[in-house]
Formats: structure tokens, sequence, C-alpha cells
């Protein structure tokens, strides 16, 4: 074997000792694992789901138009007016909260506290039946995003006031007449 | 005839030179033969030579972080492909789209994958999150890129916040509009923030064209380069290397 590839294997081992000795003892010790080449074990497993996705988009792409209204037009608002879905929760937050609370000091919170989670979350675990706790914050969390996504959505309508409309039909309106 | 023999023998050595010089190692049948090509080829480069099968078990990964990259992919060439045709004006950018969906060839289903690729990713990011949340892989040594990824996931937010206001029809300005109002709440700076992202008071030519620009300069850019520290990071850090 050239010495190259040696060094590589020796410096390998070493990151990987030193992994080990610094993991906290609840993380799984995976260094009985088997050990496979990436190329092409891994590689083939990514093309796979590559190939999966890009059947799914085209099949998509073919049966479902992507919407495109009239032209913009600055002098004509719709009712309601609605942000891109994955910005209604905060739309939502918006029609409930004071807008410096619900617009900006929120948001900001969420990010922040996400970025520091790892620092946060003193537990060591990284078994789900250790970190329960964690886990219910984390489903609680995404079960109120979604939840106004939805509504933001579905049971938003006239004036952003709550309307089953949205469900069983699209109330939408531009300056008083359908759009 | 030998003649002939000569130069076809020849001809042969050059293209085995050829192919040979592309590709180094020949078939990958040997663990040692593939274990080599992924340590010298640029492209294979991203993953390690040798992998535990617990970090790349399907189940554990379901390859959210991967498809996420592949749908960053899809959507660059797919929008390639959308920028010969667009013009990010007030008074080209609508019609651009009416052609692109009925008079250019293909036009139609490659917005449309453009379209649905970006949602996509938006899930397909949150959804990366949220397994490397429950399987508490953020945990030392993995808490900074824990804090790229979050970025990562506000960019991909952001691109398709920005691409919703191209098409300029009602759809795109009204959202735009309503999603950029929500800056103005910002105590003192809100107003400015909302001024120096639309150009105006109103979303008008000056909004599509920094939209524009962000969206096809100045995010990816960002992303790509948050990606490769991301990636290199997985390396350096170790996989988490399933629960």
């Amino acid at each position: 074997m050239a010495t190259e590839t040696r060094d590589r294997i020796a410096a390998r081992d070493r990151v990987e000792q030193r992994r080990r000795q610094e993991a906290p003892s609840t993380v799984r010790d995976d260094s009985e694992d088997e050990m496979v080449v990436s190329f092409p074990e891994f590689v083939f497993k990514e093309f796979i789901a590559a190939v999966a996705m890009t059947v799914f988009l085209i099949l998509v792409s073919i049966w479902l138009q992507a919407p495109l209204l009239g032209k913009a037009n600055p002098g004509m608002t719709p009712n309601p007016s609605k942000a891109p879905w994955y910005f209604l929760g905060l739309q939502e937050l918006l029609s409930r909260f004071p807008p410096l609370m619900a617009g900006v000091a929120f948001p900001t919170f969420v990010i922040v506290l996400m970025i520091l989670v790892p620092f946060l979350d003193r537990n060591p675990s990284r078994r789900p039946s250790e970190r329960k706790v964690a886990i219910i914050l984390f489903a609680l969390y995404t079960a109120i995003v979604v939840a106004l996504v939805i509504i933001g959505t579905f049971f938003r309508g006239h004036e952003f006031v709550w309307d089953w409309g949205w469900v069983l039909g699209n109330p939408q309106t531009c300056g008083g007449k359908p759009c | 005839m030998t003649v002939i023999r000569a130069a076809l023998d020849e001809m042969f050595a050059v293209i085995g030179q050829m192919v040979g010089s592309v590709f180094r190692h020949g078939l990958p049948l040997t663990d040692k033969i593939a274990a080599r090509t992924a340590l010298t080829n640029f492209f294979l480069h991203i993953h390690p030579v040798r992998v535990r099968r617990s970090w790349i078990r399907m189940s554990y990964t379901l390859c959210l972080g991967g498809l996420s990259f592949f749908l960053f992919i899809v959507l660059t060439v797919t929008g390639l492909f959308l920028m010969f045709y667009y013009v990010p004006s007030t008074s080209h950018a609508y019609q651009d789209m009416r052609d692109l969906q009925f008079v250019v060839t293909f036009g139609g289903v490659i917005r449309n994958m453009h379209r649905w690729a970006a949602h996509a990713m938006v899930i397909t990011v949150w959804l990366h999150m949220a397994r490397v949340f429950l399987t508490g892989s953020y945990k030392k040594p993995r808490e900074f890129n824990w804090g790229v990824g979050t970025l990562l996931l506000l960019i991909t937010l952001l691109l398709s916040f920005t691409g919703y206001l191209l098409p300029w029809d009602q759809l795109s300005i009204w959202a735009v509009t309503v999603g950029t109002n929500m800056a103005k709440y910002a105590p003192i700076a809100g107003p400015y923030t909302r001024y120096l992202l639309i150009g105006g008071r109103v979303v008008g030519d000056n909004a599509l064209l920094r939209f524009y620009v962000l969206h096809v300069v100045g995010l990816p850019l960002a992303a790509f380069l948050l990606m490769v520290v991301h990636f290199w990071r997985v390396r350096k850090d170790g996989f988490s290397g399933g629960l």
C-alpha cells in the first residue's frame, strides 16, 4: 500500500479515536459498525433518490400548472392579500399580536433560539427515550407552525378574518369583483 | 496490411489514453479500485472514501440533506433556462411568463419544475432539520453545523420569497407587498429596511430588479458558500452515526 494511503488511514483512525473519546458516553458507539466504500455504496443510494425526485418533479410539472394570475396591478388589491404559504404563519401571528412583537421580535427570537439549540440542550444523550422534553417541545413547535400555516392558507378570507370559505370555495376579490 | 494494423493499434492506444486520462482506475469492481476512484474523482470527493453502513442507512437519513442539495441543483439548471427568456422589468416580465407558458417549447414544464422544486426544497430542508433535531445529531461536536444549517433554511425561504415576485402577476405583487410590509414594523430601521429591500415605497420596477438580482446571483452565491461549509463540516465533525 502506498505510504500516502497508509498515512490517510492512520490520520482517519486518529480522528475517529479522538471523536470517540470526546463523545459523551450516551452517544451510540459506532466504532464497531461495518465499513463500506462510499463509492458506489453511498453514491448509488443518492443516485436513486435523485432519480426518484427527478421523475416525481417531471410528473408533477406535467400535471400541475404553476399559478399565473392576471398581470400585476398596483391599483387593485386582492382581498385577502396573502404572503407565500411559508410566511403565512407569520401573517397569521401579525393578525393576532402587535406588529412589533409578531413581525419582528418573534421571528428574530425563533431564529436565534434555533441557532442556540445545541447549546441550550444540555442533555448529552441522543436516544429518543432519554430526550422526551426536547422531542415534545419540538413536536409542539412544529404543530404550532403547521397549524398557523394551515389556518393562514385555508381559514382566512376577506380582510384576513376567519372564514370557512377557503375550504369550500375561494372568496378572494379584486376591487370588489371576483378576481 | 501491417501498416493498417499498426495504425489501428496506435488509434486504440490513443483512445485508451484519452479514456484513461478521464477515468484513472477502470471499473470499480473491487473495493480497492472503488476507493481509489472516490479518492481521485472531484465530484465524488465530497464523500469520505469509506463510511460505516449505519451512517448511510436510508431509514436514518431519509436522504433529506442530499435531496435538498439535489433540488438546489435542479433549481439552478431550470432557473438558467428560465433566465434566457425572462426580462426583469415591469413592462416585459409578465408577457415573458405568458410566452414561457404558451410559446416556448417545454417552457411551461420547466417553469412548473422550477416552481414545484422550490416548494419541495422548502419542505425537504425543513424535514432535514426535523430529522437532525429528532436524532439529536446537532449535539457536540456538530453545534456549529446546526447553525450553518439554520442559515441555509433562512436563505432557502428568502430564495423562494424573492422568486415569488418575478412572474409579476397579481399573486406575486401582493404577496410581496404583504411580506415586505412585515419588515416595516421593526423599530426605527423598519421603514428604511423596506425601502432598501424594494427600492421605493411601493413594489415596482426597482423591487423587481432587486429581487431578481438577489434571486439569481446574491442569494444563490450565499447559499453555495454556506453549503460548501456545511458539507465540509459534515466530513470534519463526522457523521452522526445512527441511533
